[in-house]
């Protein structure tokens, strides 16, 4: 976080991971002509231009720009919650840092992709593109400094439902600090509409460990609410009910077959990344292996 | 180390505040902002007595920080450089200076300075020189150097204590000034070895009241290495007032009485009332007077029953008596006779009798009777006898020659007025010269030329305002021409070099010589205004009118009321004392207040002598004004207010504390402990403390 150029951070942590590492699953539809090459023994002939053979008596090469069917949406919280932290940045800049690296991964690699911004409500709405300046307009929304307000997961999922028509992913990174009950039925109708959903929960090392020097008051930052707390009463309780909510968000995510991956913002964002590949290629696999009447490009 | 106001110790007991507030764990005050409390559930607040103190440096640092203030406002300082007690500081010179006046006599101020100087006296080294000096009007040696160093040294300061037991305030006025440098001469002057001490110590012990005398004090040259110290004293009641009777003008007139109310006194009204001499009041009752404090005022005392001689006036109202009573004694009318020779007669204008009776009318001070000394065409001398003066204008018989001559040599004084050329005969007889010639002058009109004022009779003329004679004509003169022999003195000439007046002395007795007549025939003298002072002050020099005082301050000398080569007078004290003086001789034992009686032959003067007003001036007289003067003060060692040696002590540890100011050393430490608190606490509170991180 020591840089300050959003887009420059995750370059710095997309170009860690760029030895192609990537394949898409879902290349083979190229329809979008680029340039000619001249043939060379070994290429697909498949690809020859027999009406330019048929006219010069050349032989060229028709390349086309793949074009893939990955529709990345990136949803970002931006609520009060996010913006605690006790590492020098908050789990707001984290966030949105791991959502800059992944637009700059997917563009990198040919994917549409798209952003929202969300509190109580979602803030800012990008359609997931592929084009020249997608991913500049989608830092230029991440830099932007968040109004703030209580966290809503309930209402940003429903508009992602209605935007999102084509099937497509879905990242939702938030600390998840809200009532858990509805949420199940918000992803199921994600899941039901064939996207496919990676949640990232990003928390701070103290909210994990709770290790604070004596009393105090409490503040919650969304609500303004204070409660006097003396930490080493309660912190058991704290981690139980924490360890609960996660494991209760776990449960949903595997009862609906989507990532779960919990990120603490003292965790390098390469390994966030990495997972992120990780969980891409497994559920590729999987997808693969679910769908083998798929056609051969 | 001393404390200065050991007190303010007290306040080191606020280092409780402190270790309380370290003990006492107050609410708990500060905030962390936290992302969200959905998992947590408030615990009670408690408010808990700590067991054991935390942050012990910063309690320390508090401590700290409490006990400087306290101790620099407790104004220590060090005693190692204080000045030694007067017994331990070797050889020293010292002279006890005890004021002996009638101020003195206030309730409590006597035993005061008495046990002052007592204590002076006890606290002396054996090596010291002591002397003892007392000063009212003037000033009184008690103990001198010398008596002190033929005593022996284990019995000087009981010898010395001796005789100050002796002593008690006099009724006289104060004359600091004359007894300060009178006793600062006592330095050198009594020291016993004619050395020059190096330390010398005049301590003056005074009530050091505000009438008080400093005359000779300014431009004073003081010896060496002296230091006056000052021993005030002080009455225990302030509320003071006085009063004297002004010189009475003649008998039955008015009395007037000054009356001063001290500056620092409380009351503002008091009542004047006569007593006669049995103590008794005089009928009248009291009256009334209003006086602010510091005013003085003259008023008209209460009129006394007539024929009264001596009273005595008594102020009320005062808390302080010992100047609260005036004696008064009556002015005597003086009754003069002039002796006039010649047959002028009163009633006509063009002659000098009709003039000369016009110069002295009746007053209630003195009547002047002119008479001639031919009686029913006899001459009497026995009317020339009784009469004081006597004016000869111009002619006299044989007979009365004579007898005129052997009563001027008595002592008397006559004027002869040369009327004609005739009158050389006469006067050179009375002269007692053989031959006198006189010739009428010629010219249009003389003028007064050269005059001698340095002659009593003149001298009332020096001032350039009055010396102007020249405006008196005489349009005719005689021209005297006295022998030598006759040591004349000429008192004033003519414009032609004539003389106009001369005094030819007769015995023991002065014949004044008048070259021309004040008859408007002779001259204009009689229409100037310098002819009735001059004829006045022939009088008063001829010693046949003087004027006459009854009212004296005591230790005023009562001039004689006899002349010389009388009988001797009688005098009587007011305590009954008697004592017998040659006639002329003036009455210097003036040492009480009352009524002194004079008794010389078969007359008796009663004359009234009381303290001086400025002695009821006893509002205390600033210290400041003695350095003003250049009296080499030590140190203020104790105000008029201040109660004993205590006080004396808490001014030179108040000084010696001014000198080293070891309160201000403290609270630069206060400071910096107070900036070391502050950077600790400081720190303390930014240790680890979850914030905010806000971009």
């Amino acid at each position: 976080m020591a840089i300050r150029s959003l887009e420059l951070r995750a370059r710095v942590v997309v170009e860690g991971f760029w030895n192609g590492l990537h394949r898409s699953p879902y290349h083979g539809f190229s329809v979008e002509f680029t340039e000619y090459r001249q043939y060379s023994p070994g290429d697909d002939t498949r690809y020859l231009d027999w009406r330019l053979y048929a006219r010069s008596d050349r032989y060229y090469l028709k390349k086309f720009e793949d074009e893939t069917n990955l529709r990345c949406h990136l949803l970002v919280d931006q609520s009060r919650s996010m913006s605690y932290g006790s590492t020098g940045y908050t789990k707001s800049d984290y966030a949105r840092t791991l959502a800059a690296t992944l637009a700059w991964f997917l563009n990198g690699q040919g994917d549409a992709v798209g952003l929202f911004t969300f509190a109580k409500r979602v803030r800012e709405y990008l359609p997931a593109r592929h084009r020249h300046g997608q991913v500049r307009q989608l830092m230029l929304a991440l830099e932007r400094e968040p109004e703030g307000g209580e966290t809503n997961l309930g209402e940003p999922l429903r508009r992602v439902a209605e935007l999102a028509r084509k099937r497509g992913l879905v990242v939702l990174i938030s600390d998840l600090l809200a009532p858990v009950d509805e949420l199940e039925g918000h992803l199921a109708r994600l899941g039901a509409a064939g996207h496919e959903v990676v949640i990232f929960q990003v928390l701070d090392p103290n909210e994990i460990a709770f290790d604070f020097p004596g009393a105090a008051l409490f503040q919650d930052v969304e609500s303004r609410r204070e409660i006097y707390l003396d930490p080493q009463v309660v912190r058991a309780e704290y981690q139980r009910k924490l360890q609960d909510h996660r494991l209760r968000v776990q449960g949903i995510c595997h009862k609906l077959g989507f990532a779960f991956h919990g990120l603490v913002t003292n965790q390098p964002l390469e390994l966030a990344l990495n997972e992120f590949l990780r969980l891409r290629s497994r559920r590729g696999k999987r997808i693969r292996r679910r769908s083998p009447a798929t056609p051969p490009p | 180390m001393s404390l200065l106001t050991p007190w303010f110790l007290l306040g080191a007991a606020a280092i409780a505040g402190p270790i309380l507030f370290h003990l006492i764990r107050q609410a708990v005050r500060e905030r962390r902002p936290f992302s969200s409390l959905m998992f947590l559930r408030p615990t009670t607040q408690r408010v808990t007595r700590r067991r054991k103190l935390e942050d012990l440096w910063l309690l320390l640092l508090r401590c700290l920080c409490v006990l400087l203030l306290a101790t620099g406002f407790a104004r220590p300082f060090f005693t190692h450089n204080h000045t030694p007690p007067a017994s331990a500081m070797g050889s020293r010179q010292l002279i006890l200076l005890l004021d002996t006046s009638a101020s003195m006599r206030r309730d409590g101020v006597w035993e005061q300075a008495r046990s002052l100087a007592k204590k002076y006296l006890a606290e002396t080294a054996p090596s010291d020189q002591v002397a003892v000096l007392t000063f009212d009007r003037e000033p009184h040696t008690v103990v001198s150097f010398g008596e002190w160093s033929t005593w022996t040294g284990d019995q000087r300061a009981a010898l010395a204590q001796q005789r100050l037991d002796a002593l008690s305030p006099s009724w006289m006025g104060t004359q600091l000034g004359p007894a300060l440098t009178d006793a600062a001469e006592k330095f050198t002057d009594d020291s016993p070895d004619g050395k020059p001490a190096g330390h010398r110590e005049l301590v003056l012990i005074s009530d050091l009241q505000e009438g008080a005398k400093l005359d000779g004090l300014q431009g004073h040259e003081w010896p060496a290495g002296l230091r006056v110290i000052l021993e005030p004293v002080a009455a225990k009641s302030q509320a003071n007032a006085g009063l004297e009777i002004l010189n009475p003008v003649g008998d039955g007139g008015p009395v007037r009485v000054r009356v001063t109310n001290a500056r620092d006194s409380d009351r503002e009204k008091f009542q004047l009332m006569w007593h006669d001499a049995g103590g008794t009041s005089a009928a009248g009752g009291p009256m009334e007077i209003y006086l602010p404090p510091g005013q003085t005022r003259t008023f008209t005392a209460p009129v006394l029953p007539t024929g009264t001689a001596t009273a005595e006036l008594q102020l009320s109202g005062g808390e302080v008596n010992f100047d609260n009573r005036s004696f008064y004694a009556a002015p005597e009318a003086e009754h003069l006779t002039i002796a006039w020779f010649g047959p002028d007669a009163g009633n006509d204008p063009q002659t000098m009798r009709y003039y000369w009776q016009l110069l002295f009318p009746e007053t209630p001070a003195r009547q002047v009777k002119t008479v001639s000394p031919v009686v029913q065409g006899t001459f009497s001398p026995d009317v020339l006898n009784q009469s004081a003066f006597a004016v000869i204008p111009g002619r006299m018989a044989p007979g009365e020659i004579s007898v005129t001559h052997d009563w001027l040599a008595r002592g008397k004084t006559a004027l002869f007025v040369v009327t004609d050329e005739s009158s050389a005969s006469p006067l050179a007889a009375l002269a007692g010269l053989p031959t006198l010639n006189i010739t009428e002058a010629a010219g249009d009109y003389a003028l007064l030329g050269d005059i001698d004022f340095t002659h009593p009779l003149f001298s009332e003329f020096a001032g350039p305002r009055f010396s102007d004679f020249t405006h008196i004509h005489f349009w005719k003169h005689r021209r005297l021409d006295i022998p030598p022999a006759a040591q004349a003195r000429v008192l004033s000439k003519f414009d032609d070099g004539t003389p106009a007046l001369a005094q030819i002395p007769v015995g023991r007795g002065n014949l004044l010589v008048l070259a021309a007549g004040w008859n408007p025939a002779d001259s204009q003298f009689a229409l100037s205004s310098k002819f009735p002072p001059l004829m006045q002050a022939m009088l008063d020099w001829s010693a046949a009118s003087a004027p006459a005082r009854f009212q004296f301050n005591t230790g005023d000398a009562i001039p004689s009321p006899d002349r010389p080569g009388s009988a001797q007078v009688q005098w009587k004290k007011p305590n009954g004392k008697k004592a017998t003086l040659a006639a002329g001789a003036a009455f210097s034992e003036t040492d009480l207040p009352g009524i002194y009686t004079a008794t010389f032959g078969d007359r008796q003067r009663q004359f009234a002598l009381n303290l001086p007003l400025d002695e009821s001036r006893t509002a205390p007289m600033s210290p400041d004004e003695l350095s003003r003067l250049g009296v080499p003060l030590q140190t203020l060692t104790q105000m008029p207010e201040a109660k004993g040696r205590q006080i004396q002590i808490h001014l030179q540890r108040t000084e010696l504390e001014n000198q080293q100011k070891i309160w201000r050393w403290l609270l630069a430490g206060v400071l910096a402990v107070t900036f070391g608190e502050i950077i600790l606490s400081g720190w303390l509170a930014r240790r680890p403390i979850i914030t905010m991180v806000s971009k």
